[in-house]
């Protein structure tokens, strides 16, 4: 081995060496890319499991569910969850859009998560002032984790299901401290509810 | 004779409907007067959750652990939701007595954030001149010595290059 290739190994060590020995400082200027950023939202039965889920309701019982949210934005967020029922004719989100649904609030969770948690809350409901008449329903009251609202929703005879079905589903807002509003962050969950 | 009588009942009328309406306005008003402050309240408790959550945020960014704030975030959030339906119920005392309790949660929270985001901020500087000094040092001295091996192996290398001697094969044949 020649004398210049030494010279070309002790310079590339040299160069690894620095590099070794000066990470400390470049770890405080260099930021590598974090993975992907997204947040969850789930909904889970009254078990916390992806079972048991209220499906067929009647007037007057309660029912529980546990709505879930995971943050893996990087940073804290604020959500806003959105607890909203329709009918069938009434509309639901719009994902391509990212528009929420026009029916107002029934009720709302205000939830704060650091990167890389996730919380749950329970989320129980029942109906009230509820009428059969032909091939018709009413639900009068939706009354939610003891909260009663006057909805007044009709949902007509389904034959194909047999029954007369109504959707409840919660929207995932974000607060945004740009613009200092919270937003539709295009995520919601639902269950289809048929009264008996 | 009789006009001035109806004149007089029709005055007395009159005076009758104003003191009603008056009577009126001065029982909506306070209940009216009482849904606004709520209404503001709650609109005031809103706006200082969201402080308090940007100072968290800035906290953490100067790298501060929010842990405990943002389980007090989560407390504040729960009674500003039971300010909103208080307020939606009518039950303005309520809405009012909440809002007040989230704005003290939320005030408690952002003057945490404020002195955490300061301190953290402190030590971070403090953190970068220490690697900074530590690797600059550490460097200059890996160079130093890097170097010095270098001269010491070429001298080596020359010394062992001059010391060799040179061999002929001879053909005996």
């Amino acid at each position: 081995m020649k004398l210049e290739d030494y010279k070309v190994i002790f310079v590339a060590v040299g160069l690894v060496g620095i590099l070794i020995f000066a990470s400390p400082a470049l770890s405080l200027v260099l930021r590598l890319p974090g993975g992907e950023r997204f947040s969850e939202l789930w909904v889970l039965g009254p078990g916390h499991m992806a079972e048991d889920y209220p499906g067929n309701v009647t007037a007057g019982v309660n029912y529980l569910i546990y709505v879930g949210v995971g943050n893996h934005l990087g940073s804290s967020a604020y959500y806003v969850l959105y607890v909203k029922f329709r009918n069938e004719t009434e509309p639901l989100p719009n994902s391509t859009s990212g528009a929420p649904s026009v029916l107002a609030p029934l009720y709302e969770y205000r939830v704060f998560l650091e990167d890389n948690n996730s919380g749950e809350v329970p989320l129980t409901f029942s109906f009230s002032n509820v009428s059969f008449s032909g091939s018709k329903s009413t639900v009068g009251n939706f009354v939610t984790n003891g909260v009663s609202y006057s909805v007044d929703k009709s949902a007509s005879w389904d034959a194909v299901n047999s029954g007369y079905y109504y959707q409840l589903f919660i929207e995932l807002w974000i607060y945004d401290p740009v613009s200092d509003v919270p937003s539709f962050h295009n995520r919601f969950v639902s269950r289809w509810l048929r009264l008996a | 004779m009789s006009g001035l009588l109806t004149r007089c009942l029709r005055a007395s009328a009159w005076l009758l409907l104003i003191l009603m309406v008056a009577g009126l306005l001065s029982y909506w008003s306070p209940c009216a007067k009482g849904a606004d402050d709520a209404s503001g309240s709650v609109g005031n408790a809103d706006a200082a959750v969201r402080l308090a959550f940007n100072a968290t945020l800035d906290a953490e960014r100067a790298g501060a652990n929010v842990s405990g704030l943002i389980v007090r975030l989560n407390e504040a959030g729960a009674v500003l939701v039971e300010a909103e339906i208080a307020l939606g119920n009518g039950n303005s005392s309520e809405a009012l007595s909440k809002a007040a309790q989230c704005v003290g949660i939320a005030e408690s929270v952002k003057s945490d954030a404020d002195a955490l985001r300061a301190s953290s901020l402190d030590g971070a500087q403090t953190e970068f001149w220490t690697y900074l000094i530590f690797s600059v040092v550490s460097v200059a001295v890996f160079v130093v010595a890097l170097a010095l091996v270098w001269r010491r192996f070429k001298r080596g290398n020359v010394r062992r290059m001059l010391g060799m001697r040179l061999e002929v094969a001879h053909d005996e044949a």
